[in-house]
């Protein structure tokens, strides 16, 4: 990390693992406490569990990774990154789907079938330069503003999603969404498919920690702290911004692939506007301008709805807003006692 | 408890939780309110414990009634009655008071306290004996029974929240995130108590179809533009003719200088989330009636508000309803040449545009 | 254009030519024409909204001018960006001290010091060669023991130096200096003091501003006195400071 405090990590070694625990040190406590509850959890609920779970926790990993370089590390409070989610994963699927919808009586769209490895290029590239442009207009706005029109992004993306039948047969969806296939194999096996996205994952975050522990990541954040002196020490601070935006970008398109191969089947209703506003909160509980911090968040998030079927009076139906209400109040507390987050280098 | 009813005599809430939380922040607000306005004026003559002991138990009775009647929704009329009708004998009262003074011009004793006295105690049981009489007022009430728990929870999450962030938070980003965090608990709590589904509220007057200008219009419609048109008129009148008002535009150009020139901010802030709450509550219930209700429906329409406030111009009460028109007129033209079901993304183009080429709105405020 | 002073780069770094900056209709800065010596000490004065920091501002770029030029090194610029001015040799610090909060102290002083352009950014992790100036700059002001610490958690007094390291840091030969004596204490001025001589020393040239007429006497090679966005003189330390008007409005009796 490139902020991190001398003193803390110091104080830290001269007390050793247990005085820091008995200190209170909340960042070691989450780290404790989080990877206990994965191992108790698998061991509970076995393998199969293990994989699912994997899964779902490697995909929201990559979003949340991608997205703390945008809000963590640039301090621009992006709602909208759901959308380059979603143009992704419709990337993939309209691109590889099987089905022929000419047979269906619904909306029908042509049928492509090209390679997992194909489409999700397509994809990337697809939201890299949406991003671009959407980036160049959004340039200009900083703070609540920024915040406002993020929302906009992701309801104008959802929309479209929605109301482009003619591309992504609206509501009604697309079907078949084709496994990735590596040198003849089709990943079909669930575990095959948890190393793959974790595989995803991994080159994500290096690139990620790639980007922050460079000299690009430090003076991305003092365009953070301050873009007007950032911009008399000699940097062009919109090039900086857009660059990490496209890159961001691309990184959850990366991640929309996945899911939508991995669910075989994808709607609108993945890409609605709550689902944004809940990454945000992930990225937020894990900490912000951090990668670890990160993956621990989509970890803690994805656990809490297995942590919410133990609650006696919350119907099986409603563990996933139970969550949401605990994700609530969660961020909630945190804006109050720690506002940047379990692991945080940058408070808001 | 999935199939019952909502508050208003045709739906009925009987989850025991829900009532309870209710009832203890209507009690903790009550409680709370009563002991910032009183505690002050009361300071010389009573002692602090006594003065909290007689608000926590009009807390406590307050937070009573509101169980009652949201476990007796049927009878709303019944319960609700014998308040509105208090509350109407009191205002009739006040304002003939009023009316006397002026006309003898002197505060000659009880001729000025006791006449108006009398005549309001009979509007009042007139009022409250109307009320009972009529079941199907029930809808009418249970609005503002609706508009006053939210108030309530409003006032709540003031004091609970807002105060304390406010006093640590270093950015306004903090508030925002702090919001998204209560949005997201409050949106799934309800979905939990009362599932995802939209559904219709039941029909208040006018809602059959009009024919107005070769159209059909919900005569409900009407409705909600004087509703509006009445809730601006009387802001406007609040903010522009009120002390209170004058505090509030006092303490939106410098809190701390208001403070120091003695004005209760605390209160005057605490009224307007109420007065805000109170209002979204109303919106709500009317766009529920013109549509549907649902858990989410919340958050779109507060950033159409928000929407509106840019276009119109941020900070200026005339520019908010200049903009909310604009808005809602933008979004209907859309449908000549598109669907409608393009007109978030016509709002939200709009907004973006604002932003980009006139950021000030508008009506920009000076 | 007859005869522009600031157009001799052989004796001045930096000028301007007929600035004027409005900013909604009240008028910061009227055809205002100075030149800054070069390798001397150049101090600013004026009253209170003279517009001494919005020709500043307007030197490094953060405003743009509404008419006028700005001249550096002889050459002639109508639009100046602020990103230009590390090229430019130039640099800056600020009236209400703006160091990169939320990073630490070492951060502050490499951000100056690395690369510009996106992609050779994106490749480097810093140089040995960068960081030895970064350590050589801290440690000219002071600040090597404080260099892991969060600049948030700095006393102003510190926050003032390590900005003044961080305008350092960068080899420019224009120094530009918003009040940088405001505030400090009596051992920190002399250490301010004292950089700016030994920046002097090196043949660099300086602007500053400040309201402290000791200082101007002790430090100035070099002086501008403005009012209401206008120039009123411009001169020789001693000489200016000799003359009737300039006593009258500032030293009083």
């Amino acid at each position: 990390m490139t902020t991190r405090t001398g003193e803390s990590t110091e104080a830290g070694q001269r007390l050793g693992l247990v005085g820091r625990l008995k200190n209170g040190n909340i960042e070691l406590w989450a780290n404790l406490i989080v990877l206990a509850l994965v191992i108790g959890f698998v061991f509970w609920r076995g393998s199969g569990f293990a994989i699912t779970i994997g899964t779902v926790f490697a995909i929201w990993a990559i979003l949340t990774v991608s997205l703390n370089l945008v809000v963590g590390y640039t301090g621009l409070l992006s709602v909208g990154h759901i959308g380059f989610f979603g143009i992704g994963a419709y990337s993939v699927a309209i691109l590889t789907s099987t089905t022929d919808y000419s047979l269906l009586r619904t909306q029908s769209i042509p049928t492509h079938e090209w390679p997992f490895f194909a489409a999700l290029p397509v994809g990337i590239v697809l939201a890299g330069a949406v991003a671009l442009v959407v980036g160049v207009v959004f340039n200009r706005f900083r703070d609540d503003v920024f915040v406002l029109v993020s929302f906009g992004f992701a309801i104008i993306s959802f929309n479209l999603f929605l109301n482009a039948g003619a591309i992504t047969r609206g509501a009604f969806g697309i079907h078949e969404v084709a496994r990735p296939n590596i040198v003849g194999r089709t990943l079909d096996g669930e575990l095959e498919y948890l190393i793959m996205a974790l595989a995803c994952l991994a080159i994500v975050s290096l690139v990620a920690w790639a980007i922050v522990t460079s000299s690009f990541g430090r003076v991305l954040t003092a365009i953070r702290e301050d873009e007007q002196a950032a911009a008399v020490f000699g940097y062009r601070v919109t090039h900086y911004k857009l660059a990490i935006w496209v890159i961001s970008a691309m990184m959850a398109a990366m991640a929309g692939g996945l899911f939508s191969s991995w669910t075989s089947f994808i709607d609108p209703n993945s890409f609605i506007l709550l689902e944004s506003i809940l990454l945000v909160s992930i990225v937020i509980l894990g900490g912000l301008a951090t990668i670890w911090g990160s993956l621990l968040g989509a970890m803690t998030f994805v656990l809490l709805e297995e942590g919410m079927r133990f609650l006696p009076f919350i119907p099986d139906v409603y563990v996933g807003q139970a969550r949401q209400v605990a994700l609530g109040v969660l961020l909630v507390v945190l804006m109050l006692f720690r506002p940047q987050g379990l692991m945080g280098r940058y408070k808001l | 408890m999935r199939h019952q009813e909502v508050v208003g005599g045709h739906y009925e809430v009987q989850n025991p939780v829900v009532n309870i939380v209710f009832g203890l922040v209507v009690a903790g607000v009550v409680a709370w309110a009563l002991f910032e306005i009183l505690y002050p004026r009361l300071r010389g003559r009573f002692s602090r414990r006594s003065i909290q002991g007689a608000v926590g138990l009009a807390g406590i009775l307050a937070g009573l009634y509101t169980g009652l009647l949201l476990v007796y929704p049927d009878n709303l009329h019944l319960l609700f009655g014998p308040v509105a009708g208090l509350a109407v004998g009191v205002a009739v009262a006040l304002a003939l008071r009023e009316g006397l003074v002026r006309v003898t011009s002197s505060e000659d004793g009880p001729m000025a306290t006791l006449v108006p006295a009398i005549i309001g105690l009979a509007v009042g049981a007139g009022a409250a004996a109307y009320i009972a009489d009529r079941p199907e007022s029930g809808l009418y009430l249970s609005w503002a029974v609706s508009c006053l728990l939210a108030g309530c929870v409003g006032l709540g999450l003031y004091r609970g929240l807002y105060v304390t962030l406010r006093n640590r938070a270093r950015s306004p980003l903090i508030m925002l995130v702090a919001s998204m965090g209560i949005l997201l608990a409050i949106s799934a709590t309800i979905t939990i108590v009362f599932e995802s589904a939209p559904r219709p509220l039941p029909p208040a007057f006018g809602s059959g179809p009009i024919e107005f200008g070769g159209g059909n219009i919900k005569g409900f419609n009407f409705f909600t533009v004087g509703v509006s048109l009445a809730g601006f008129a009387g802001l406007l009148w609040l903010l522009q003719r009120t002390s209170f008002g004058r505090s509030v535009r006092a303490i939106g150009d410098d809190e701390d200088v208001s403070k120091v020139v003695g004005i209760n901010t605390t209160v005057v802030i605490a009224i307007v989330f109420f007065i805000g709450a109170a209002f979204a509550a109303m919106a709500g219930i009317l766009s529920g009636h013109d549509t549907a209700i649902q858990p989410r429906m919340g958050l779109l329409l507060l950033l159409k508000g928000w929407i509106a406030s840019v276009v119109g111009g941020i900070g200026n009460l005339y520019g908010a309803l200049l903009g909310g028109f604009a808005l809602g007129m933008v979004e209907q033209f859309g449908i000549w040449d598109l669907a409608g079901e393009w007109k978030d993304v016509i709002s939200f183009v709009v907004l973006i545009l604002f932003l980009s080429f006139w950021p000030k709105g508008v009506l920009p405020r000076k | 254009m007859t005869q522009i002073p600031a157009r001799d780069a052989e004796r001045y770094a930096l000028g301007t030519v007929g600035v004027s900056k409005n900013f909604g209709g009240v008028q910061a800065l009227h055809r205002l024409s100075i030149s800054i010596p070069r390798g001397q000490i150049t101090c600013v004065i004026g009253p209170n909204g003279s517009g001494k920091s919005t020709l500043i501002n307007i030197l490094s770029g953060m405003l743009p001018l509404d008419s006028g030029m700005v001249i550096v090194d002889g050459e002639g610029l109508h639009v100046v960006h602020p990103y230009e001015m590390p090229d430019l040799g130039i640099t800056r610090t600020f009236q209400d001290v703006r160091v990169f909060n939320q990073i630490s102290v070492w951060d502050n002083i490499m951000v100056v010091l690395t690369r510009r352009k996106l992609l050779p950014a994106l490749l480097e992790r810093g140089k040995a060669s960068q960081r030895e100036r970064a350590e050589q700059a801290l440690r000219d002001v002071g600040m090597w023991d404080k260099r892991n610490s969060l600049a948030e958690d700095l006393s102003y007094g510190q926050r003032k130096l390590l900005e003044m390291a961080r305008a350092m840091a960068l080899d420019a030969s224009i120094y530009l200096f918003d009040e940088p004596f405001a505030g400090l204490f009596p051992q920190m001025l002399t250490r301010v003091k004292d950089i700016f001589k030994q920046l002097r020393a090196r043949g660099k040239s300086i602007l500053f501003i400040t309201h402290n007429m000791d200082i101007v006497r002790e430090l100035s090679d070099h002086l501008i006195v403005m009012d209401s966005g206008e120039l009123l003189v411009e001169g020789d330390v001693d000489e200016v400071l000799a003359r009737r008007e300039v006593i009258e409005a500032y030293l009083g009796d």
